[in-house]
């Protein structure tokens, strides 16, 4: 049932171990304290507690053996204990995957800790967390079978800002207490990897961004959304009028371009899910849109930025081909409506004194776009890939630049590439962590 | 072919009409004997002098007195080849300026090339009685190119790379020459971006091009910044700090991202910093203007070594006016090409900048292809 829970040898033998009241562990973890075994899957720590668990046995409560008997089952089937999070530390945003477990007995109800019942009371029942925390609850995917276990999983996100108020909440409810490997991906994993250690007790599995990207991006797609494909694509994307999103998978997925827009920009071959490359990045990502619109409209927020842009038009800000040559530039076949000059007409006193803030904002969206669907398409030409996806969360509520790029793609390469798109964005390096967790993948 | 230029009419000018500069070569006779002079024609000569007794014209109109070079022989004719330029928001006043001094009495051809010529064909047509000789801008570009570099010239060399570009303390100019060019990474950088591979003189493709170029610096700056000229933005470009703007990989690794061979100096996210509005408030014009600055460039870097990469070409010569008093920006992009193809890549550059579409065109006046 459980065969795809890890290795089952080494669990085998590590539990005959433990339960002849021998401890073999690793681990130099102290009584409850946080374990320093570097590769934290949570097995060493739960044979640990199985060991002192014998040892309460004879004396314990009935849900002290109840809890026993609950890591006994957990271990055999290979699970770690909860709760589970996958977790990616951006140069913006944290993206925080969270499995609600909603196959709980009354039993395991019961000698559920406290903390951790609060832990899961507070992440479904709200929406918003503090300020700046959103539950992406569209997101949400149900009763999906985790290792064995029936749950939803939760998609949740919050500024890389307010990573010390993260922290100091997971202080506050005595998160490390729970034991439980934190699984994390992304720069901050690394950049933050002291805090958590001082300031909540708290050991991070550092995990690399771009292998859990490509390991949740499959995951999800495999899985689906809620019985729906995860994956789209738009069709007639240089007509505004027919242009239209369109379901598909992601079958036979390799080779495909992976281009990742966060704050940077990643883009990746990827020919099988253990091979691929980075072929290249590019520094002009949603970062750069975000903070040249806070610059140039004075908004604070992706959404107001995206809110302006919708509003505007960005050929009063961009010199076209038009504008230079009077038509199209037939030799090299640039149509009159490409950009010849991103901005150029703001050097100009008289233009910068007749456009709007939303034309403004329009024109960095599509700058920044276009840059990143011309230099996917370049990679795209030079790995002879034809198949480019795009996700990151510079993408996520942002149709402009999603039915850009598909445009883009299918315009300059004559109907060769295409332009694929998925639902859950930017979430994926989250759920590639927590798969690393759970060292499985979906149960059938 | 010098016997069939022979006949040509003075003036000889060559005209590259470009989204945000035009550019002028106008070729001086220096061995004009009494006979030419006495039967030259008034308004010819008014021409020929007030291009050379001035280094200014109008209110925006410049001669880059530096880049003027000296007994040239083009035709049979010796003489000096000067480069003027004036910004194409003032064309107007340049084809009323035409039409008073009579040009087209003259009967000479006027061979221009960029975008302009086809955008204006009517006006000169109109407004000052002229008709154009049309040329497509790339095509002058290369063949402007190939003969600067090749002029025997008593000045400096035309062509030149940086040793050290990495260090500011040794970073020098060194001359070069483009023998045995080919194949060639041409990058053109003016408005926009074009960039070409060059098997021969007649072969060549345009690869791709970019529309993040010195238009976009310019404007970008004008508007962060409340400048209004090129000089303007890059004198507060050499003040600035860029990195105070800029999330660099440090920022979000907390080092270097290691993995992937990513320094932590890095850029990752270009004004990454300024969503935030703590830091929006403490960076300075300067900084912004630096940012902009160092994001273009290092952009058309980025894209310049794919090229180079797919088209499997190890030189690459960048020209075009946003390099013009640019160092900076040069500098970065001979560090770029160097460091992220572990020194593959070798950047070069010309002192002509951005004039060579316009020797095309005269090029092609004088011995037409």
């Amino acid at each position: 049932k459980a065969k795809n829970c890890g290795s089952q040898k080494v669990f085998h033998s590590h539990v005959m171990v433990a339960t002849n009241g021998s401890c073999c562990s690793s681990s130099s973890s102290n009584a409850f304290g946080s374990s320093t075994v570097p590769s934290g899957s949570g097995t060493f720590e739960n044979m640990h507690h199985l060991h002192r668990g014998d040892d309460a046995e004879c004396n314990g409560s009935p849900a002290k053996r109840c809890r026993l008997r609950r890591r006994t089952e957990s271990v055999r089937k290979h699970r770690p204990p909860f709760p589970w999070f996958g977790m990616d530390i951006g140069g913006t945003l944290v993206k925080l995957v969270y499995f609600e477990p909603v196959d709980i007995t009354a039993e395991e109800e019961q000698e559920e800790v406290e903390n951790l019942k609060s832990i899961r009371r507070y992440l479904t029942s709200n929406v918003a967390y503090g300020k700046t925390g959103v539950r992406d609850v569209h997101l949400e995917l149900r009763n999906l079978t985790m290792c064995g276990r029936t749950g939803n999983l939760h998609f949740i996100r919050f500024p890389t800002q307010a990573m010390p108020r993260f922290i100091q909440m997971g202080r506050d409810k005595n998160f490390s207490s729970l034991h439980t490997t934190l699984c994390a991906t992304g720069g901050g994993a690394y950049k933050f990897e002291n805090d958590f250690r001082m300031m909540a007790d708290l050991e991070l599995l550092k995990l690399d961004e771009l292998d859990c990207l490509i390991r949740g991006l499959l995951f999800v797609d495999r899985v689906g959304f809620n019985g729906h494909p995860e994956c789209y694509y738009f069709q007639n994307p240089s007509d505004t009028q027919s242009c239209v999103k369109k379901p598909c998978t992601l079958d036979n997925p390799f080779p495909m371009l992976l281009v990742n827009i966060g704050s940077g920009v990643s883009i990746l071959a990827v020919y099988s899910e253990n091979n691929y490359k980075r072929v290249t990045g590019t520094s002009l990502g949603g970062g750069t849109f975000l903070g040249l619109c806070c610059l140039l409209t004075g908004c604070e927020t992706f959404e107001e930025a995206l809110e302006m842009a919708s509003k505007g038009d960005s050929t009063n800000v961009d010199k076209l081909v038009k504008d230079i040559y009077g038509g199209d530039y037939e030799r090299f076949g640039l149509q009159g409506s490409a950009v010849a000059s991103s901005f150029g007409h703001m050097m100009s006193k008289e233009k910068r004194d007749s456009i709007s803030k939303e034309d403004l904002a329009r024109a960095t969206l599509v700058t920044i776009t276009n840059n990143i669907g011309s230099i996917a398409r370049m990679c795209a030409v030079n790995e002879k890939i034809e198949r480019v996806v795009f996700v990151g969360n510079f993408l996520r509520i942002n149709t402009v630049s999603t039915k850009l790029l598909a445009y883009a793609m299918d315009y300059w390469s004559k109907g060769q590439l295409r332009a694929l798109f998925l639902e859950h964005e930017g979430y994926f390096g989250a759920v590639g962590a927590l798969m690393e967790l759970l060292k499985t993948t979906e149960d059938p | 072919m010098k016997q069939l230029c022979h006949h040509l009419a003075f003036p000889w000018f060559g005209m590259d009409i470009g989204g945000t500069l035009v550019k002028l070569v106008y070729f001086e006779p220096k061995d004009i004997t009494a006979e030419e002079e006495q039967e030259e024609v008034e308004n010819l000569k008014s021409i020929r002098r007030y291009l050379t007794s001035n280094t200014a014209y109008g209110k925006t109109g410049i001669r880059d007195v530096h880049l003027e070079l000296q007994d040239l022989t083009l035709c049979g004719r010796k003489g000096n080849l000067h480069f003027i330029r004036f910004p194409t928001h003032d064309l107007p006043a340049f084809l009323q300026m035409g039409r008073d001094k009579h040009f087209s009495s003259l009967h000479t051809t006027l061979c221009a090339t960029g975008g302009g010529a086809y955008k204006f064909e009517s006006d000169f047509r109109m407004m000052a009685d002229l008709e154009l000789h049309k040329l497509d801008e790339l095509d002058c570009l290369i063949r402007g190119v190939l003969y600067l570099d090749s002029v025997m010239s008593s000045g400096p060399s035309e062509c030149y790379y940086f040793e050290n570009p990495a260090d500011p303390d040794h970073c020098v100019q060194k001359p070069c020459t483009l023998e045995n060019p080919y194949p060639l990474l041409l990058v053109n950088i003016g408005s926009g971006v074009s960039i070409l591979a060059v098997y021969s003189e007649d072969n060549y493709k345009r690869v791709t091009g970019t529309s993040l170029g010195g238009g976009t610096f310019l404007g970008l700056c004008c508007l962060l910044t409340g400048c209004s000229t090129f000089e303007e933005a890059l004198e507060m470009a050499s003040q600035g700090e860029s990195t105070r703007v800029d999330k660099l990989v440090r920022d979000i690794y907390g080092g270097d991202y290691e993995r992937f061979g990513l320094p932590g100096w890095a850029v990752a996210s270009s004004f990454g910093n300024m969503m935030s509005k703590e830091k929006r408030e403490s960076v300075s014009k300067e900084d912004l203007a630096r940012a902009t600055l160092v994001t273009i460039t290092n952009n058309i870097g980025s894209i310049t070594r794919m090229c180079a990469l797919n088209e499997n070409i190890e030189t690459v010569l960048f020209v075009g006016n946003f390099l013009r008093v640019n160092t900076l920006s040069m500098k970065l992009l001979a560090y770029a090409m160097d460091y992220w193809s572990k020194g593959q890549l070798k950047a070069l550059f010309l002192r002509h900048e951005g004039y060579f579409g316009a020797v095309g065109a005269l090029l092609e006046l004088l011995h037409p292809s």
